[in-house]
Order: structure tokens, then sequence, then C-alpha cells
């Protein structure tokens, strides 16, 4: 495992050194499976497995990604009495054996490579043309120099045969669409990993067509309050450094937009007067100077009124909410309701004028 | 709590001679799916007992054991009742998989 300040650490350690840092925040844990989730309202519905059920503000998914299952017949059924998904944990039960290796990508031919150390003779399938394979050029050339190492090309596995144990597979060649038959006493998968994200298939999230979720750089998915980090989202490099980077990048959105959404209950919604939501944004002088000119029309004339601003350049979800896309812009809202939405002119008197057309 | 490790001897004495409805998980030190399993059996072991027992075998220290089963891998959790062998589960399997299957055993 590759992670800053770890010369060498396993996976599941590094792990562990994450929970104790997060409990002594105290972070709480749960390990339960999530089966579905109601994202459609402000409060956010999570079940679980064990009919445990939470709501939240804010959901961050970090779901991860899992090997992908080809579902074949036999995949299942002799899963451990050949079917292998780990070289290390499992090759050395098939010294001196034949084992099919499904997949040509760098775990692959990787860990195909370390299963000849103890198995006679290593098959791998693969699904392209002689010669190429998926994994870097490196681990390509020492796959090709190794006598133990041979290769099906154009074809991929369509059964896993056996009744107690793995007893070979049948192989389709995608070319000539003919089966054969290969006897081997284990087959090891790798044919890539899927995101697990298929129990929020009808959330309203969307997804790509290979399940993985988009998000912009805040981690904000299509629905407001949810973000999604590492590996279940749509990325360029599935890594633990990146993956903690998502984290910290979703957990201050989502703390932002919980801190937006109580402030704006408080003292927006529930205000006894009317409010004047005014958006602006530090960059536009604009902005600022009619920010200005309206607080002293306030100042000096009402007490109807109750002035909020927002920032453009941090509450954008607000900004959508109320289809604001230049600023100024300002919102008359009564006990929560639009009234108006003023027209920002920096004359004096003719902003005046629109107070008194609402007072009306 | 942790699991007791079971060699060949103590193998025959607690799962033929005294015939206790048992599950045991056959794993190696190195393994790292192992890694996740064993401590899930710990942790669910209390809840079980006096009821069904938890046991761990590593196939380094006990080959013996593990090609009388014909084991190709680990981890695997085997599970045995009144001295006979009711199947197995293998890899990286779900708390709630390894509850069924013991019910399955216990026939509740």
């Amino acid at each position: 495992m590759n992670y800053p300040g770890y010369r060498q650490v396993s996976g599941p350690d590094l792990m562990k050194d994450f929970q104790k840092h997060a409990e002594s925040f105290n972070v709480e844990f749960l390990k339960e499976e999530v089966i579905s989730v109601d994202f459609s309202q402000e409060d956010k519905l999570i079940k679980t497995k064990k009919g445990k059920e939470f709501t939240a503000k804010a959901v961050i998914l970090a779901c991860g990604s899992e090997p992908r299952i080809l579902n074949i017949p036999g995949e299942k059924t002799l899963r451990g009495s050949g079917v292998a998904y780990c070289a290390t944990c499992d090759a050395e039960f098939f010294e001196g054996e034949e084992v099919v290796v499904v997949g040509s990508g760098d775990q692959a031919i990787e860990e195909g490579m370390y299963i000849t150390k103890f198995a006679r003779k290593v098959t791998v399938i693969v699904l392209h043309d002689e010669g190429i394979l998926d994994c870097n050029k490196v681990s390509a050339e020492r796959a090709f120099n190794n006598e133990k190492m041979k290769f099906i090309w154009n074809s991929t596995i369509e059964e896993v045969l056996g009744e107690e144990n793995v007893e070979g597979v049948k192989i389709k060649n995608l070319k000539t669409g003919s089966s054969s038959e290969l006897t081997c006493q284990g087959v090891f998968f790798f044919v890539g990993m899927i995101p697990s994200t298929r129990f929020i298939n009808n959330s309203g999230i969307e997804m790509d067509k290979s399940g993985y979720i988009p998000v912009n750089d805040r981690m904000e998915t299509n629905l407001e309050g949810i973000y999604a980090v590492g590996d279940n989202r749509v990325k360029y490099l599935r890594q633990v450094v990146s993956a903690a980077g998502d984290g910290a990048t979703a957990a201050v959105a989502a703390e932002r937009y919980i801190e937006e959404l109580n402030d704006f209950h408080a003292n927006v919604l529930q205000s006894d007067k009317k409010i004047l939501l005014l958006f602006f944004n530090v960059l536009v002088n604009e902005s600022l100077e009619f920010s200005t000119l309206l607080e002293t029309i306030i100042g000096e004339n009402s007490n109807d009124y109750k002035l909020c601003k927002v920032d453009m350049s941090t509450k954008k979800n607000l900004a959508e909410k109320y289809e604001i896309e230049e600023v100024p812009a300002v919102v008359v809202l009564d006990k929560g309701k639009v009234i108006k939405q003023l027209d920002c002119s920096m004359d004096k008197e003719k902003l005046k004028s629109q107070f008194d057309a609402i007072s009306c | 709590m942790s699991l007791e490790q079971l060699n060949s001897n103590r193998f025959e004495e607690i799962i033929y001679d005294n015939c206790e409805p048992s599950l045991v998980i056959f794993s190696r030190k190195d393994c790292h799916v192992c890694k996740e399993i064993v401590p899930m059996l710990e942790e669910m072991k209390p809840q079980y007992e006096g009821k069904f027992g938890f046991y761990y075998v590593d196939v380094e220290e006990d080959k013996t054991l593990f090609q009388r089963f014909s084991l190709k891998g680990v981890p695997q959790v085997l599970f045995f009742r009144e001295g006979e062998y009711r199947g197995k589960v293998a890899g990286k399997v779900e708390e709630e998989s390894i509850e069924e299957k013991i019910a399955e055993v216990l026939g509740v």
C-alpha cells in the first residue's frame, strides 16, 4: 500500500490507523449494510439490513468498489474449491497443479506470475488479439518470458467445470465463436472492479453506465446535500491518497452546506420581518456598492425589512434555489415565500420606490 | 473474544468426540481476506457462547486438516454438527451469511 508518510503498510493496517485517528475526534463507527435510501427530502433517510434507520442533512457516499463477478456457471458454487480471487491468499494450494487466470490487467498478470511459483502451468485467458495485454509493459514483458505462463487470445470463459472441485473451464473464442474445454484445478478471476453503488440505483443519484457517480470539484452529486468520494466516483486515479483528498473536500463542503441550511432556517424562513435576500460577490464591485446603498435605505426608512446578505461564491446552493445567476440581486421573502425580486437600480429614489410598492 | 486454535488432535476431540456444533475457520497469517474475517468471527463468538463453537485452524501449521477437507484456498469457514460436516462458506463473506449458516446447521 502506498500512502504519504508510510514506507510500508498493508491496506487493513492503514485503515485501522485511519479509524483510530477518526475515533480520537469522537467519530462513531457502525458496521452495517445499507439496503435503501431516500434522498428526495431535505432530511435524507438511510435504512440498514438490520432494520436501523438514520436521518441526516448531508450524506457522503464512500462505498468503494468490489471485484467484478462474471456470473457464469460454477463461479459461485466452486468458490473456495478451486475458484479464487486472491493469489497471495490461495496460490500455494495449487502446488504442482494447472491454473487458469482470467483477465490481463496489472493485477491479473502480476498475480498470475506469483501463481507460477507454485503451479505447474498458468494459462491466461485474454480478450484481446495475440500479444495485447491490458497490463503495464514491464509486467507484460516478464510474463511473456516466463516459461510457465501460457496465453489463450481472443477468448473468454463461459463456465467453470467440476462437481466438488474445479476440474476445468469452458473457453469461448470470440473471433470464431467456437468453444473448447481446458483441464485445470484452479481458476483465478481478475476481471476488474465495479463500484459498490447498486443499492442507490433508484435514489435519483446520477451514475454513469458502469455505476460510477459523477461529482463536481466539491464532490457534490446531482442531489443537494449528497456527496460522493473515493473509488465509487468518476475519477482519474483510484488510490487511498486521492480518496482521502476527496473525503476532506466533501467534509468541508457538507459542513458548509449544513451551516447554510441551519442559518437559513433560523434567520430567513422563520423571520417575522420581511427578508431582503441580497446576493453579492466580493469580486463584483457593483454588487458591493449596491449593498451599501441598500443598507442606507433600510437604515433610513424602514424597520419592516431585515437584510440578509448571501455570498454567491460560497453559497451556490442558495443561489440555485432562487435561480440567481448574476449579482447584485435581491429577492424579497415574506415568511419564507418569494413575493418579489427587486430591480437592482443604483438610483436611490428608484430603488426606494420599489419598497413603497411592496408595502401597499 | 479470540478463537481457540485447533491442531489435529484437538480437532478430533471437539468436532468428532464431543460432537459440539461448531464452525472452524481455516486461515493463514499472511492472507488479507482472513484478516477481515477472523475479527468478525471473534466479535460474533460471545453471542453464541454455549450454543455454537467458534474455532481456528492455521493451514500452514496443520496441513493434514486442510488436506482432509480438500480445501483450495483460505479463508474458508467449515460447519459441523454431531460430528458431521455440514458445509462451508468461502472467501470474503458477510456476517449475515455466517448467521444464516449457523441457523441452518442448528436447524433453527
